[in-house]
């Protein structure tokens, strides 16, 4: 063996050591992600623990995630599932239950396996620098890993030369130990192999083609508002004001109500202008952020709204405009149709997501089928790739889940 | 001259019916709709039929079909379309059955009433009112190489005049010259566009604009 190779091995021994104690890391995130997850199966028997199964999900993607980004850093990358269904749907998920066998597995294999990759070079540099301090020690004491009775100068040497076996296993086993602890990310994590590839791409022509129907859809109100409001208007301000002229010889005062009339279409037309920029991109976004935006809306909410927003940062502007005509929407759908007395918005972000959660305590039952008001959300939100989730059971109350990948 | 309007915009209808009773026309029935105008126009058997391009229920082109099935209810009926914007389509929808009697103007030359009062004489008596726009539009389309390349800026001038139906003293009058000048640029303009040497106004119209078509 060259000295070269012999060189590229160590450092390739290095690299693997690091990739052990980083495993290692990941191993103790699973150990409490599974401690998490056992004691929202077993309360969920009795059905307190229901409320956490989301929660329990979240963990082990988190934990998921955080092992993908680990093994993408040292290899191929492993390209992320698409985000969790909202609610208790998320247990029923498979990509969920694969990551959930990761957990498993690497709490308890991938843990043994860091700890071995640690351990061993400590033992193989404490067996190698023996004879250093084996007057230190009382006699008959021995270094890690031997199993002898070590006594006198020869000893301590041949611990050291034992030594040099473990270093040289460390040398050449740690980079296939590696191997071995991170094959069960590579396996369960990545996404499963063609049909749910296939899916997503499916799924993302599909919103892409909704997103694109969508904007077409956007447009013709925009032209249909424009042309059915000011311009209508503005030719209504023209014929009155030709009218007026014409009159005003003839009779002045009856020019002075054409002008009068002339004058109110053209406030009208001013007016719907206004309504149509505000639907377009609306000016209180640029201005003060979807955080001031939200909190003008709920406060004008024909029901009392209360606003809970923990937003560190700003998402897209496209994100942040989807985002507030959701919560318009669903604020004129609650005071139009759903009787309640009080409403709550909360707005929060998730690593990429933004999540909206809007409720109230009216009487429920609402369809996506008969009011087009939720059908438009819908459309709106999956035309950016995201979800929404409503439960309006009759009676009430109704609560609406929003979640878009905030393209930052 | 005895008028039906199909507007759907309340404002605007009302400000034309407005206009033209101001102008002592007799507007004798205003409809929001194509059904109620087919109506109105079996009912008051008008002299003139004013119908807006855009109205319900799909606010496409309703108001073109209710006009072309009027006139084929009424072939003397003459229709004045009036439009938010030009689309080249509608005018030659209109302009398939022949010139006479039609106008196709912008929604907003009503404001310029002279002029619109002209325009709608002259359809009801059986001439053609194109909006300028429109005949723009047609023009701006030739491709260099086109026989229109070979008329001079003044003929196309003339050219563009006789497209929106106006007659020779009219066209003298715009352009500040005498009816025989014109009277020669017509005859130069037929000759170099191979038209048939004809003059009744209609006729020019739908030549003009056949011509047009044809060359784009």
């Amino acid at each position: 063996m060259t000295p070269v190779n012999l060189m590229d091995r160590a450092r390739a021994a290095v690299d693997a050591l690091e990739r052990l104690v980083g495993g290692l890391g990941t191993a103790i995130l699973a150990i409490g992600t599974l401690i998490w997850v056992a004691a929202v199966a077993v309360t969920s028997l009795i059905g307190v623990g229901l409320p956490f199964v989301h929660s329990a999900a979240r963990a082990v993607r988190a934990a998921a995630d955080r092992e993908r980004a680990r093994l993408s850093r040292w290899g191929p990358e492993i390209i992320e599932p698409d985000p969790l269904p909202p609610g208790l749907r998320a247990a029923r998920d498979p990509v969920v239950w694969r990551e959930f066998a990761w957990v498993v597995v690497h709490s308890t294999w991938g843990m043994v396996l860091g700890i071995l990759g640690i351990s061993l070079p400590l033992y193989a540099a404490q067996d190698l620098t023996f004879p250093l301090w084996w007057t230190l020690v009382p006699p008959g004491t021995g270094p890690g890993l031997v199993f002898w009775y070590v006594d006198g100068l020869f000893g301590a040497l041949l611990v050291c030369l034992y030594g040099v076996f473990w270093l040289a296993v460390c040398v050449f086993g740690h980079p296939v130990l590696a191997r071995v602890q991170a094959w069960p990310g590579r396996r369960l994590l990545a996404p499963p192999a063609g049909a749910d590839l296939s899916l997503r791409v499916a799924q993302l022509t599909a919103t892409r083609a909704a997103a694109l129907d969508a904007h077409a859809a956007e447009l013709r109100r925009i032209e249909r508002s424009l042309h059915d409001g000011a311009q209508n208007r503005l030719v209504a301000v023209t014929v009155l004001l030709g009218a007026a002229r014409r009159q005003v010889a003839r009779d002045p005062e009856g020019a002075g109500e054409l002008l009068e009339r002339a004058q109110g279409a053209a406030e009208q037309a001013l007016a719907e202008l206004r309504t149509v920029v505000k639907t377009i991109l609306p000016p209180v976004l640029d201005g003060r952020g979807l955080d001031g935006a939200l909190k003008a809306l709920t406060a004008d909410s024909g029901v009392p709204c209360k606003l809970e927003i923990d937003l560190p940062g700003r998402c897209a502007a496209s994100v942040e405009a989807t985002a507030y005509f959701v919560v318009a929407e669903a604020l004129t759908n609650i005071t139009k149709h759903s009787r309640a007395t009080s409403a709550k918005v909360s707005v929060s972000r998730e690593k990429r997501n933004l999540r909206i959660r809007v409720e109230d305590d009216g009487r429920g039952g609402a369809d996506e089928a008969d009011g087009s008001g939720i059908k438009g959300i819908r459309r709106r939100v999956e035309a950016y790739d995201g979800t929404l989730t409503i439960q309006s059971p009759p009676g009430g109350p109704t609560t609406m889940w929003v979640e878009l990948p905030c393209g930052s | 001259m005895r008028i039906v309007i199909a507007e759907d915009d309340p404002l605007l209808r009302e400000g034309l019916a407005l206009l033209l009773r101001a102008e002592g026309l007799d507007v004798v029935a205003t409809t929001d709709s194509p059904e109620p105008f087919l109506e109105a126009v079996d009912k008051h058997e008008p002299d003139v039929a004013i119908v807006d391009v855009r109205m319900p229920p799909t606010h496409t082109d309703e108001g073109i079909v209710a006009a072309v099935e009027a006139r084929r209810r009424q072939p003397e009926l003459a229709v004045l379309v009036l439009s938010a914007y030009v689309e080249q389509a509608f005018a030659t929808d209109l302009l398939a059955g022949g010139a006479a009697k039609l106008g196709y103007l912008l929604k907003e030359r009503v404001g310029r009433v002279e002029e619109f009062l002209v325009a709608l004489h002259r359809v009801a008596d059986g001439g053609t009112a194109i909006d300028p726009e429109v005949v723009g539009l047609l023009l701006a389309r030739q491709r260099p190489e086109s026989s229109l390349a070979r008329l001079s800026p003044r003929e196309r001038d003339v050219l563009a005049l006789m497209a929106e139906g106006l007659g020779n003293t009219a066209i003298a009058e715009k352009l500040v010259v005498t009816e025989g000048a014109v009277h020669k640029h017509i005859r130069s303009i037929f000759a170099k566009l191979d038209l048939p040497p004809d003059d009744r106004a209609d006729r020019r119209v739908t030549a003009v604009l056949r011509y047009l078509e044809a060359a784009r």
